[in-house]
């Protein structure tokens, strides 16, 4: 009996360590899956917010440039374009969902090209291909700002900024915020997984436990009809013995400790009679 | 009842699942280690600690009482039912838990209905565990947990009573040891047969393993969304027929046939009837199908008739065409086909052909009485005079299986389906058939059907596989003491 509850606990006690085990394992992919997203999330926030500062400050040198006639603002401006592309490089990089992309490549694609024409003055030249480097073919298909015909400010640079940057800088804005937007609601989706990815990590722990519901509840009734059941017939027994003097007999089925102490007990009563007699 | 005695065999029966889910490891550890490993391996450890824990306690003591062979079996089929959920559970996908159970007990009463969409997006190891479930409740949980426990002699016979039909025992006059021994050859050996059948028919290895345990259970069960109609393979269709249709006979007849016993299925009278029920059927079919232009030639006709009307009567469930298309005539052939089902002592479930033969044979002995009402009339069925106990239990079990199939389309109705789905869906069910009509069509699935109705057909199929009686005992607290 003994070895049999020692197995039994060290079940239940397995059972616990499995669901555990199990609970952690799953938590932890859980909470690394949401980790990821939360961290996806979050740096594309920044780089949204890093292609905005890149493109503000590109704004406020050229409106210097432009229309104050600042020309010493054109470094800032070169700065600036070299931090939005970079920034807009690392975006495609890191982005979760590139398909988002499309529309801020076309308006990053399309100020560059504007942005360098404009720097080139003032030896106004045409604009050269080899500035599309990011620009896909069926991108700079579509650009509005044709790469051979963007020479800049021809008369008056104000004219430039309004007739031209103003709309091309409210277009990339745009298209950031779109992005921005577009992976906060691609979030959705998965946040939807991660629901069933809960659901699906607990399953597992409940089963285990489902499991060692079952086992305790058999470890009660075997404890019961083995051990308590028999020691109860045996106090019975004993007590009828020692009052009315009706025979001990109590039926064990197993060989175990309870028998042994069933027939230790006969023994005991058979002595006492011998001494009597 | 020595409910200690009970739960050590059903744990018994626990381990058998258990070795069962870990060959299904084996097989997804074989496919690259595919997203059911870890489901069917948990599962198996599961399952296993909970077979084996009675195991620890209970001694072997006795025989086993015909009250606990009976709560041995259904005991059985219920766990094996629910511990058969715990890989789909765990696997997720489609499987909540209502769709969990109810592909669980499709598969362990061989019913073969199912709540998936996309089968073929199951992983290899689930499949197999899909396949290895029905295969085993095509035999019989505990067919299985007596093969493994020669030590429980006498009582052996105790629980075969419970598993096969009562009118399947008649014909056996051979010892139960040997009965157990005839059920795994002929098991065993038909499922080997249509492995290498289907294997040389065109099916990869994997496949033809899979549906030859689904054809020798009879549960229709297959890898492909379309099922065997995917294949459109006129070799592998006749493979799956004959094996169908030979899973359908008793098979202590088979048997018999095989070892050259006199007693075999060429002299029996229910084998008989049986194979010209098949023939009419088919050719009714055949002709009503070519006859709405159906199909160009009466030959596909016939072959997509014969097919179907093998798969339903045997309770199988494979299709090779959309019978929701044809015509109303076959349709009403084919339901009552699928109420009618195979012979008694084999896998098949439903209400078996004896019990329609001995029906016929009551009626025409009424009518006799009743103009000679002097005379002694017996009803003989196999050339052997059955009793009145048994003619009298044959007429309750059919009242019993009519009710609960009105039963079953009552409820369907009350939850809003349309009555060919609802009657055909409790009829599917209740005869282990797996596909109806309407909603539940050959070529569609019980996934859209309500987790009320779910719930039932699940019981319809428990109550079909433990012939009505078995189950039903269970709930009387009566019984248990």
């Amino acid at each position: 009996m003994q070895k049999r509850v020692t197995v039994g606990f060290l079940s239940i006690v397995c059972l616990l360590f499995i669901s555990g085990m199990l609970s952690f394992v799953e938590l932890s992919r859980l909470s690394r899956d949401t980790g990821d997203i939360l961290k996806a999330s979050r740096r594309n926030i920044e780089l949204a917010k890093e292609i905005l500062d890149a493109a503000h400050e590109l704004n406020v040198s050229l409106i210097h440039s432009s229309v104050f006639g600042d020309r010493a603002q054109d470094s800032v401006a070169r700065r600036s374009m070299v931090r939005l592309e970079t920034v807009w490089l690392t975006a495609q990089e890191e982005a979760l969902d590139k398909s988002f992309l499309d529309s801020l490549a076309f308006a990053a694609t399309e100020m560059k090209i504007l942005v360098d024409g404009y720097l080139a003055t003032p030896l106004p030249q045409p604009a050269t291909v080899d500035t599309l480097v990011v620009v896909e073919p069926v991108v700079a298909d579509q650009l509005t700002v044709d790469p051979m015909q963007a020479v800049v400010v021809e008369e008056k640079p104000e004219n430039w900024y309004t007739d031209q940057f103003e709309s091309v800088y409210s277009r990339l804005t745009t298209a950031v915020k779109a992005y921005m937007t577009s992976t906060q609601s691609s979030l959705a989706p998965r946040t939807e997984q991660l629901k069933k990815n809960a659901y699906r990590a607990v399953t597992p722990v409940l089963i285990s436990l489902v499991v060692m519901i079952a086992i305790v509840l058999m470890l009660y009734y075997f404890m019961m009809i083995y051990c308590v059941k028999p020691m109860l017939r045996m106090n019975k027994s004993l007590g009828d013995y020692l009052t009315f003097k009706i025979p001990f007999s109590v039926k064990s089925e197993l060989k175990d400790e309870v028998l042994e102490l069933k027939e230790k007990i006969d023994t005991l009563i058979g002595q006492v009679r011998k001494s009597k007699l | 009842m020595r409910i200690d005695l009970v739960l050590r065999y059903v744990g018994m029966v626990m381990l058998f699942i258990a070795a069962f889910m870990l060959v299904s490891v084996g097989i997804s550890y074989a496919s690259g280690v595919d997203s059911a490993f870890y489901p069917l391996l948990l599962s198996a450890l599961l399952t296993a600690l909970l077979g084996a824990f009675p195991q620890i306690f209970v001694e072997k003591k006795g025989h086993l009482s015909t009250k606990e062979g009976f709560a041995v079996v259904v005991g059985s089929w219920l766990v094996a039912c629910i511990v058969g959920m715990f890989p789909y559970l765990i696997w997720g996908g489609e499987f909540n838990l209502i769709n969990a159970w109810f592909e669980s007990v499709s598969g362990f009463t061989t019913t073969g209905a199912t709540i998936l969409n996309d089968i073929e997006a199951l992983p290899r190891g689930l499949l197999f565990w899909r396949m290895s479930s029905t295969w085993i409740g095509g035999m019989g949980v505990v067919m299985f947990a007596l093969v493994i426990l020669p030590s429980m002699g006498r009582s052996k016979m105790t629980l075969s009573n419970v598993e096969l039909s009562t009118l399947a025992k008649e014909n056996f006059n051979y010892r139960t040891q040997v009965i157990v021994r005839i059920l795994l050859v002929v098991y065993l050996g038909l499922t080997l047969l249509s492995l290498v059948s289907l294997k040389m028919a065109g099916m990869n290895w994997f496949d033809s393993l899979c549906h030859a345990m689904s054809a020798v259970s009879t549960s229709g069960f297959s890898t492909k969304n379309l099922s065997i109609a995917f294949y459109n393979s006129p070799a592998i269709e006749t493979i799956l027929i004959l094996t169908m249709a030979i899973s359908g006979i008793h098979f202590g007849l088979i048997y018999a046939t095989v070892t050259g016993k006199r007693n075999n299925v060429f002299r029996s009278e229910v084998t008989r009837y049986y194979v010209g029920m098949l023939l009419v059927m088919s050719l009714l079919i055949a002709i009503s199908l070519y006859g709405a232009d159906l199909y160009s030639t009466f030959s596909t006709s016939f072959r997509h008739a014969v097919f179907q009307v093998v798969s339903v009567t045997t309770t199988s469930g494979f299709a090779t065409a959309d019978t929701n298309l044809w015509t109303p005539f076959a349709v009403v052939i084919l339901i009552v086909g699928s109420m009618v089902c195979a012979s008694a002592g084999s896998t098949t479930g439903g209400l078996k052909i004896n019990r329609l033969i001995l029906a016929v044979k009551m009626m025409k002995a009424r009518l006799l009485q009743q103009r000679h009402p002097n005379a002694v009339i017996r009803v003989r069925l196999d050339g052997m005079i059955q009793e009145h106990d048994m003619l009298h239990s044959v007429m309750v079990f059919i009242v019993a299986y009519v009710v609960l199939i009105l039963i079953g389309a009552l409820i369907g109705t009350m939850w809003g389906l349309d009555l060919t789905t609802a009657f055909t869906g409790s009829v599917a069910c209740m005869g282990n058939i797996g596909p109806g009509f309407g909603e539940v069509g050959s070529m569609d699935n019980f996934a859209s059907m309500p987790t009320v109705i779910k719930g039932v057909d699940s019981l319809l199929m428990l109550f079909g596989r433990l012939e009505i009686f078995g189950l039903i005992q269970l709930f009387f607290m009566k019984w248990w003491k």
